[in-house]
């Protein structure tokens, strides 16, 4: 029993995955001969390009050549970039795929480029104190030029003030809290659109599509949650929508006893949420008590292995990455390598092309320091971004062009409705 | 009135588990005197073990074994497992301090929960396993009582802790070793003296928390499907709520204690709201405290001059 | 320390002289020779030092943070080393001073108190808390003291989540009070006197000041009548009680003094993060207070002092992988010096080690090619990186073993003798290859899963804390 125990522990452990690791593990070695210099054109960091400077370095379709792309300057030689997230304790769940997708991006951005950029990895257990705490690590750290993250919009906020003196741009992918690009952060950017863009889309999706009349909608009292109900539930409301508004805490075992109030009148039940495996759970349940309110999600729902509650809806800032064709040989690079993914791994992979590309473009031009970077960042443009659309940042620091789209789930598929 | 009665089904499921990690910390604290923080992780680590038996068994969706053979065997497996990590716990990080002030085994034992912990995001990573009981055992198995369904899951689950404990009880009332434990809780030195083995009496208690925690982890994974390293914390803490309010170390006051939990929990949220379910559950087990100090069960604790 | 009586004092000459053995004892003996004060003075100037020796704001940071888990450390000191009541909502009292501090010094009510009045005002308010939170102690004896304190601890959380739509009936609509889960941003640098402290090494010396007022005035506090009921009352409640002493009085006041400081901490706390937001005031911070308190030896000043400055800097120590991997071995190699002797024994497992690696690096070196370059990183990386075999799948192979070595890191501490120089070799081995394969690929994990083996190192080897005094409980 011993041994079935050690074994099942140990069978869990790789249930699942595939281990084996594609190609050497980052290996790229610096090519320090600088006999190559980088064909871009070099500009002077004190004046600021009108429009957009193209440094289109990032993943296209085809697998391109590993390992001898131009050499890199030999000012970018040690440089790297911090990220800073929830890697243990009760939010590990999202901050492990972040930090995983960082990794992966940087394995490529070091093949595809011939650098040598490492990843500075700190944990902040969601905590804003210790948040703090590492900003001050990454700061002080020179060789760190720009930070992705914090993933917490909490986070993003109490180390804005550090971040702010050194001009250390820091680039996130969940802190989706509107007033993080209201002016009071200059150096933060973010790669997903904040709540002011997703929540007119749902709730206006929710009436004119789905014709609800009755909406159930229920936070999970995270800062993302609350943001997003209270702007879906006023414009409901003008829409003539009777809503009902609860909330339950994210670690909440059971859900029984909610779901056992929602209505037979209730149309949708609105989630936005960000685990996708309680959401799974609560359509479990709700099945399990007979209730047939349509399930529709927000973005943090979107997460094709854990919540695949036949005829909901989830709505996401991008087009199902894995069923991009353009993508497909990325994902399934990465899905070798570290497995499963939800929704929270690709705008980290995003977040750190970006920091990369334009760590890169500055050690180019030949200025190595934050302020060079922070305007790189502001300029740069990767056409062929992860999320399907060109991304590009805006004067507050927001993406570009944020759409939302909606997905329906049809037999275990997420397929694209709007 | 259906809607009462399927709180009533909601609450007994969480409070036969809550029930059964309070009997653990009621357990051990009532033969050491010692808070085991660390309860909560081995419960975590018994529904990992049952969420790998399920794996090699092929899965929910299509598994090699029949359900009838493969949920027994998960069960098993789990309850032998977290038995023998309690065991071990208790063996390296308890029996040094056993003469130490009370609160220097706390520590130790929050040593023990961040390194379990640890361990299971290292080899599971963060993700949140599934159980997918659905898949096994659908939903639509169970019993009618009226308008109200209840499935055979939940069923099975209050059966199984009603079982656990009614084994409980019998073991620590009929057999020696169950006289033993009860020796060696109201007094150890005493006990020793009169020849039992109290060492062994400790480790039989550990590992008896500990099966009925690994059962609990069990449970969870089959009627709440989501597995994930730090669910031992937030069961802990309710586990250890419980059998404070049932009377610490006493243990149809676990039980009591934590089946009273889970009813408040659920009628809390289906009456009033979920978002103040905690801190209903709380201002309830205030309450009870303020009234009879030493918990439900508990006999005030008489002080030697 | 107050002289109770001059028989006692001479009585323990003989004991402390005695004691200093080993290559240390000079030192150590001149150490103890200076008085306290002095003493104290010395290491705190040292530690003034700080910000002028390093140019890392980081460094300065940690330093505060340390500060700040001393501040905690010493309330929580009095609560729990000195009245000996389990206070496990403390984190309640640091919580409430942060927020008190936040509302009265930023535009969430509007109201920009100076800072003078506002550090009064919520010490004050967190006496008074401390007092009301205080009140059930009296009946609630030990463990069950301890579940309603950590519902106050809980309940604070929740309101401080839930307080940011709060209906007052004099209100047009809901008051947002405590910024709900998204907090209190934007607050006011403290002010005092004139001088404003905006950067980190500002408020190191503000804490450091406070620090040392409050050890000064704890020490005194210890030394007073009060002190001495406290102790009496941890020792022996009952007995306390049947001597005359005001029990219930003596508690409440324990809570108040506890929770003074840290309400004082509290303030600082989010003067310093500029903000205040609900997941500051876990749990897990209340564990690590405890921590603190308990690995120093509760009811010691310096003891709790070093054990916050330990919780709080290793963490951050750890973080860097590099460092990790010198503390890892550093503690390997340290424990072997300490357990083996005589010396010939431990050079005969230390070359079995390494002998045995190559033997195993040799022997994979077919079955695994070596996959990765050498691994990055200084000398000390790269030499291990040789000697420690690496397979091609790290993940599954490093679990197995990892999944291997805690079971045969504990059996080797029950065997005996030659068994133990024999099976020590193996063990290293694979403490080194789970550590090169698996551990340093993720720096997060490894360094709880180090701090939870550190603790219950700890607290096995010492149950009483760096200074506590021994003591056993008779139940």
């Amino acid at each position: 029993m011993l041994v079935l125990a050690v074994l099942a522990l140990a069978a869990a452990g790789c249930g699942g995955e595939d281990d084996a690791t594609t190609g050497d593990t980052g290996a790229a070695t610096a090519t320090t001969d600088a006999a190559t210099t980088a064909a871009e054109t070099p500009e002077t960091p004190t004046e600021p390009t009108a429009g957009a400077e193209e440094t289109t370095t990032g993943p296209t379709t085809e697998a391109e050549d590993t390992g001898d792309g131009q050499a890199a300057p030999a000012d970018c030689d040690g440089l790297s970039v911090g990220i800073a997230g929830p890697f243990t304790g009760d939010a590990a769940s999202i901050g492990q795929e972040q930090l995983n997708w960082a990794r992966f991006a940087l394995e490529r951005f070091n093949a595809d480029n011939g650098t040598n950029f490492a990843l500075v990895e700190a944990d902040t257990q969601l905590d804003p104190a210790q948040a703090t705490t590492v900003a001050q690590q990454f700061v002080s750290n020179g060789d760190i030029l720009a930070v992705v993250g914090p993933a917490g919009s909490q986070e993003a906020e109490a180390v804005g003030p550090i971040f702010e003196p050194d001009n250390l741009a820091y680039i996130g992918m969940s802190a989706t809290r509107t007033s993080l690009t209201g002016g009071d952060y200059p150096t933060f950017f973010r790669v997903v659109p904040n709540d002011d863009a997703q929540g007119p889309t749902d709730a206006t999706y929710m009436v004119d599509e789905l014709g609800a009349q009755n909406v159930f909608i229920i936070d999970d009292q995270t800062s993302y949650s609350t943001g997003l109900a209270d702007i879906v539930q006023p414009l409901l409301e003008e829409a003539g929508v009777t809503v009902t508004r609860d909330s339950v805490p994210q670690d909440q075992t059971d859900f029984s006893a909610l779901v056992s109030r929602i209505s037979d009148d209730t149309d949708i039940v609105f989630l936005p949420w960000q685990l996708a495996a309680s959401a799974q759970l609560f359509s479990q349940q709700m099945e399990e008590q007979g209730k047939t309110a349509t399930i529709f999600g927000s973005d943090g729902l979107f997460s094709p292995d854990d919540f695949s509650a036949e005829g909901a809806y989830v709505s996401s800032f991008a087009p199902d990455i894995t069923a991009l064709p353009e993508q497909a040989e990325l994902v399934e690079a990465y899905t070798e390598q570290y497995g499963e993914f939800g929704t929270f791994g690709p705008p980290t992979y995003a977040a750190t092309q970006v920091a990369l590309t334009a760590v890169l473009a500055a050690c180019e031009a030949g200025d190595v320091s934050r302020e060079a970077v922070l305007e790189q960042v502001g300029d740069v443009t990767i056409t062929d971004s992860i999320l399907g659309a060109p991304l590009t940042f805006d004067a507050n620091g927001d993406v570009e062009g944020a759409q939302f789209y909606i997905f329906r789930i049809e037999g275990g598929e997420y397929v694209l409705v709007e | 009135m259906e809607f009462f009665v399927q709180q009533l089904v909601n609450g007994l499921t969480l409070g036969s588990v809550y029930a059964l990690i309070a009997l653990g910390y009621s357990m051990v604290y009532g033969i050491l005197k010692l808070l085991n923080f660390a309860h909560g992780e081995v419960y975590m680590v018994g529904a990992f073990i049952g969420y790998g038996v399920l794996t090699m068994a092929g899965g929910a969706a299509d598994p090699v074994l029949p359900a009838a053979v493969l949920v027994p065997l998960m069960f098993l497996a789990a309850m032998i497992g977290s038995g023998l990590l309690g065991v071990a716990i208790e063996r390296f990080a308890y029996r040094p301090l056993r003469d130490a002030p009370r609160i220097a085994p706390l520590i130790s034992a929050v040593g023990v929960s961040f390194f379990l912990q640890a361990a299971a995001l290292l080899l599971f990573t963060a993700r949140i396993r599934n159980y997918d009981t659905p898949e096994l055992i659908p939903f639509s198995v169970g019993v009618e009582v009226g308008p109200l369904r209840i499935s055979l899951v939940r069923i099975l689950v209050i059966v199984t802790a009603v079982v656990l404990m009614v084994a409980l009880t019998l073991l620590v009332s009929r057999t020696r070793l169950g006289k033993a434990m009860r020796a060696t809780a109201y007094d150890r030195e005493a006990a020793a003296m009169m020849g039992i083995d109290t060492d062994r009496v400790i480790a039989a208690t550990f590992f008896i928390g500990s099966v009925l925690a690994g059962a609990a982890g069990v449970m969870i994974g089959l009627v709440f499907s989501r597995v994930f390293h730090f669910m031992g914390f937030l069961a802990g803490l309710k586990g250890f709520t419980a059998a404070v309010v049932g009377g610490i170390g006493n243990i149809p006051g676990a039980m009591v204690g934590g089946l009273l939990i889970g009813l408040a929990e659920a009628y809390a949220a289906a009456y009033l709201s979920s978002r103040f379910s905690e801190l209903v559950v709380f201002t309830i087990l205030i309450g009870v405290m303020l009234v009879r100090p030493s918990g439900l069960f508990g006999t005030p604790a008489l002080q030697k001059v | 320390m107050t002289k109770i009586g001059t028989d006692e004092w001479v009585a323990q000459v003989g004991e402390r002289t005695e004691a200093y053995r080993g290559l240390t004892a000079p030192v150590r003996r001149t150490w103890n020779g200076i008085p306290l004060g002095w003493r104290f003075a010395a290491a705190m100037l040292l530690v003034a030092l700080l910000p002028v020796a390093t140019d890392s704001s980081y460094v300065v940071r940690v330093g505060v943070n340390a500060f700040l888990f001393g501040l905690l450390a010493l309330g929580l000191n009095v609560v729990v080393g000195y009245a000996g009541l389990l206070d496990l909502g403390y984190i309640a009292f640091y919580g409430f001073g942060a927020y008190t501090y936040a509302l009265l010094s930023s535009d969430q009510i509007g109201v920009h108190l100076p800072a003078e009045l506002t550090l009064i005002v919520v010490v004050a308010l967190t006496a008074g808390l401390g007092y009301v939170l205080g009140l059930p102690s009296r009946r609630l004896l030990g463990d069950y003291l301890a579940i309603v304190t950590l519902f106050f601890g809980q309940v604070f959380v929740q309101l401080a989540i839930h307080l940011d739509r709060l209906s007052l009936p004099w209100a047009d609509g809901p008051v947002n009070v405590t910024g709900g889960p998204n907090g209190i941003v934007g607050i006011d640098p403290i002010r005092l006197v004139g001088v404003t402290f905006s950067s980190v090494t500002d408020y190191f010396y503000l804490l450091l000041v406070a620090f040392v007022a409050l050890a000064v005035g704890l020490h005194r506090l210890t030394a007073s009548r009060t002190g001495r009921a406290w102790r009496a009352l941890r020792e022996d409640p009952l007995a306390a009680e049947q001597m005359g002493l005001p029990v219930n009085r003596l508690k409440l006041l324990a809570f108040a003094v506890g929770g003074a400081v840290a309400g004082f901490a509290g303030a600082v706390f989010a003067a310093v993060q500029v903000g205040v937001f609900p997941q500051n005031f876990e749990t897990l911070l209340l564990i690590m207070i405890y921590a603190a308190v308990i690995l120093g030896g509760a009811g010691s000043l310096p003891g709790v002092a070093i054990g916050a400055a330990v919780i709080a800097v290793f963490p951050e120590v750890l973080r860097t992988p590099d460092y990790a991997r010198l503390i890892f071995y550093g503690v390997v190699l340290g424990g072997l010096v300490a357990l083996l002797r005589p010396w010939s024994r431990l050079a005969a497992v230390l070359a079995g080690t390494v002998v045995l690696g190559f033997v195993v690096r040799f022997a994979t070196a077919a079955a695994w090619p070596d996959a990765a370059a050498v691994a990055p990183g200084g000398l000390v990386a790269r030499a291990l990186g040789a000697w420690v075999a690496t397979p091609p799948n790290a993940t599954t192979v490093g679990n197995v073993a990892f999944v291997l070595l805690v079971p045969a890191v504990l059996a080797v501490t029950r065997l005996r003798g030659p068994a133990r120089t024999w099976a020590l070799p193996t063990v290293l081995y694979l403490a080194a290859f789970v550590w090169e394969t698996r551990l340093v690929a993720e720096p997060s994990v490894t360094r709880q899963l180090v701090l939870g083996a550190i603790l219950v190192v700890m607290m096995t080897a010492r149950p009483q804390g760096l200074l506590g005094t021994p003591r056993v409980e008779m139940l």
